[in-house]
């Protein structure tokens, strides 16, 4: 309780720096304490997250969920750097996949803080597989954050459900005995799947999961079928569902950034829209 | 004629199956192969085993040996040919995988075995595998092989002229990159290999040493009786923890944690001697099953015999088995069939050049003099 408390003040003093920084909000955290002793090191700063880009922006959809993050927290202000491990689907693109989109957002957010992140991703592996390298992965690189992507080939492998949540709640379980926050992002949206019952199924399981560990999970799903249907309403010139998938990672950079940033530094930060551009609808940040 | 059964094809040969069934990753049938009840699977059999039959190829000194020349150039022929089926067996992979996207409508099967890279970033991708940089998922051993047939000269030489330095040298070179440690990264995506050439090539130095009849090979013989006690306990052990999935918690492990971690990229020592402890335990187990089971053991062996082909056929099976799964939902049924017909056609496939190498033989194939 006592170390809760703890990152909870530290969430508070970064949030502090937020308002100064012309961002209107209040830290996360209810019951958040006033900044105590000044840190030994000056504290990182943080802007408000680049808005999302037009081709990621999904209405009312609720993306993102404000969900604190106070190991990033921490280690921001202890020692200006946050290490993010990246397991599941995150390779495997250009320019290094969406993980060095990842990193650059939050470097361009996070003023003076060192954003390493450590790609170990394999595209197509099953969350048991995941789950064995993890703990490996955890012992041997100290992340502060990891970033899964999980499910999605579960749900095509058809993996018995409890099988699959008690891998995945056991592997929460273990990463926040350990100190280590966690993302999960959820199952990817393309039409074939949208009838299965099976694969709505794991979607379901793993936002229980989320809600139960109070991890933040990305709603994926939900974007990427308000953007594709976004598209579908257009002028029928739209990218197809190939093209869509690959914008898909791109748009997950900006929700993996964006719910980073609103987990270490509070929910007040919100987004701006483009300038001179017609502000599409943002997504909710709670 | 086909050599006869013999123990190091039978297990070859049950390696080869428990390497298809587990790579149809979610079927039923994975949960009775060995890697749910050890440390070590059927990777370790098929590379130590491949150093053994390391010896089988180059001899040991007490035989006539082969010229140093000869070892190199045939060795390095099979390099070759190693390499040559990866690409194959690959590019059928890569096809099918974009064949089941485009006609099941369905983006996200590009993503399976650790294929995107090469759909969305094609250019480097394709660069990475040539240069075996970037491997799909379960398609990754064979580049290891390569690896390690390209060295097998080396620890060929090394084993004639100065036999007692090869175990220590590769023990030698195995803990430097535990304890660096030192990976081999994988390009243009970040990662690793998921099997380190550098660690994993002290289980193909151990196969190789301990096939021969002298030195540690003829150590572990005279006293195989006392190793296999020493080893019940060890099997039991590691059977019980993964059983019950008590693995103990890697961030407690000491520095190097790598010494003292389970770990299948690294063949971390726990796993090591969990594996040399599984072979010392059932390396006994084949007399009694050839006479209980002569069919099956006559199978398997031949599956061994033609190890290289078999293993094509396997992974390309295993895909379309994981593929089949996809479509037909995965069940009981559909498990059942895609095993059946799965082993069925790797048989075929090894039974098919030893049958054209019999008909070859036939005096009637014999080419009769031009009148």
């Amino acid at each position: 309780m006592a170390r809760a408390s703890q990152i909870k003040a530290i969430g508070a003093t970064v949030a502090g720096i937020l308002i100064a920084s012309s961002i209107a909000g209040t830290a996360f955290g209810e019951g958040a304490m006033p900044a105590t002793p000044a840190p030994p090191t000056p504290p990182v700063a943080a802007t408000t997250p680049a808005p999302y880009s037009p081709e990621c922006q999904s209405g009312s959809t609720e993306i993102v969920t404000a969900t604190p993050l106070p190991n990033v927290a921490a280690a921001l202000q202890k020692r200006r750097t946050v290490r993010i491990l990246a397991i599941g689907n995150s390779a495997g693109r250009r320019h290094g996949g969406y993980t060095r989109h990842i990193e650059r957002i939050l470097q361009q957010v996070v003023k003076g803080a060192d954003v390493v992140i450590i790609n170990r991703g394999v595209s197509g592996e099953l969350a048991a597989n995941s789950a064995l390298r993890i703990k490996n992965e955890v012992a041997m690189t100290s992340p502060d954050l990891v970033i899964w992507q999980v499910g999605t080939d579960d749900a095509l492998a058809f993996v018995p459900l409890e099988e699959l949540g008690e891998t995945v709640q056991s592997t929460i379980t273990w990463l926040k005995e350990h100190n280590v926050d966690v993302v999960l992002a959820g199952l990817q949206y393309v039409d074939r799947v949208a009838q299965d019952e099976y694969y709505h199924r794991v979607r379901k399981l793993l936002r229980e999961i989320a809600a139960k560990e109070h991890v933040m999970i990305i709603r994926r799903y939900e974007a990427m079928q308000f953007i594709a249907a976004a598209q579908e309403s257009g002028n029928g010139f739209g990218p197809d569902e190939f093209e869509r998938t690959e914008a898909g990672y791109n748009c997950l950079a900006q929700y993996l950034a964006s719910a980073i940033t609103l987990g270490a530094f509070g929910k007040g930060m919100s987004m701006r829209p483009l300038r001179g551009q017609k502000p599409q609808q943002p997504p909710p940040m709670q | 004629m086909p050599r006869q059964a013999n123990a190091i094809d039978f297990w070859r040969g049950i390696a080869l199956i428990t390497i298809f069934i587990n790579h149809v990753p979610g079927i039923y049938y994975a949960r009775f192969t060995h890697a749910n009840y050890s440390l070590s699977d059927s990777a370790d059999l098929f590379v130590f085993l491949a150093g053994w039959s390391l010896r089988l190829m180059v001899g040991s000194p007490n035989r006539p040996p082969q010229s140093e020349w000869y070892i190199v150039l045939r060795l390095g022929g099979r390099a070759v040919q190693l390499y040559a089926v990866q690409i194959m067996i690959t590019m059928i992979a890569i096809a099918m995988l974009a064949a089941s996207a485009t006609f099941l409508d369905n983006p996200l099967l590009l993503e399976w075995h650790n294929a995107a890279a090469v759909f969305y970033d094609p250019i480097l991708t394709h660069i990475g595998l040539a240069t075996l940089t970037h491997q799909l998922g379960y398609f990754d051993i064979l580049p290891l092989y390569v690896v390690l047939m390209t060295v097998a000269p080396i620890f060929a030489i090394i084993d004639r002229y100065a036999p007692s330095w090869l175990l220590p040298l590769s023990i030698a070179l195995y803990l430097a990159t535990l304890i660096v440690p030192i990976p081999a990264p994988t390009w243009p995506i970040e990662g690793q290999w998921f099997f380190n050439p550098l660690a994993w090539q002290l289980v193909f130095v151990l196969g190789f040493v301990l096939a021969r009849e002298d030195g540690v090979g003829g150590f572990v013989r005279r006293h195989i009786v006392l190793l296999r006690w020493l080893s019940v306990p060890i099997v039991a052990i590691s059977a019980y923890i993964v059983w019950n999935r008590m693995w103990p918690d890697p961030t407690l492990a000491p520095h190097p944690r790598l010494l003292f971690i389970a770990d299948k990229t690294y063949v971390t020592p726990m796993r090591l001697i969990q594996f040399l402890a599984l072979i010392a335990l059932f390396s006994g187990t084949y007399p009694y099953i050839k006479r209980w089971v002569s069919w099956f053991v006559n199978v398997c062996s031949m599956l061994g015999r033609n190890a290289l082909i078999v293993f094509c056929v396997g992974s390309i099976l295993s895909l379309a088995g994981q593929i089949t799964r996809f479509v037909y939902r995965g069940d009981i049924v559909v498990d059942t069939l895609v095993v059946i017909v799965g082993i069925s056609i790797m048989a075929f496939a090894a039974w098919l050049p030893e049958w054209r190498e019999q008909v070859r033989s036939r005096p009637s194939a014999q080419p009769s003099p031009a009148s």
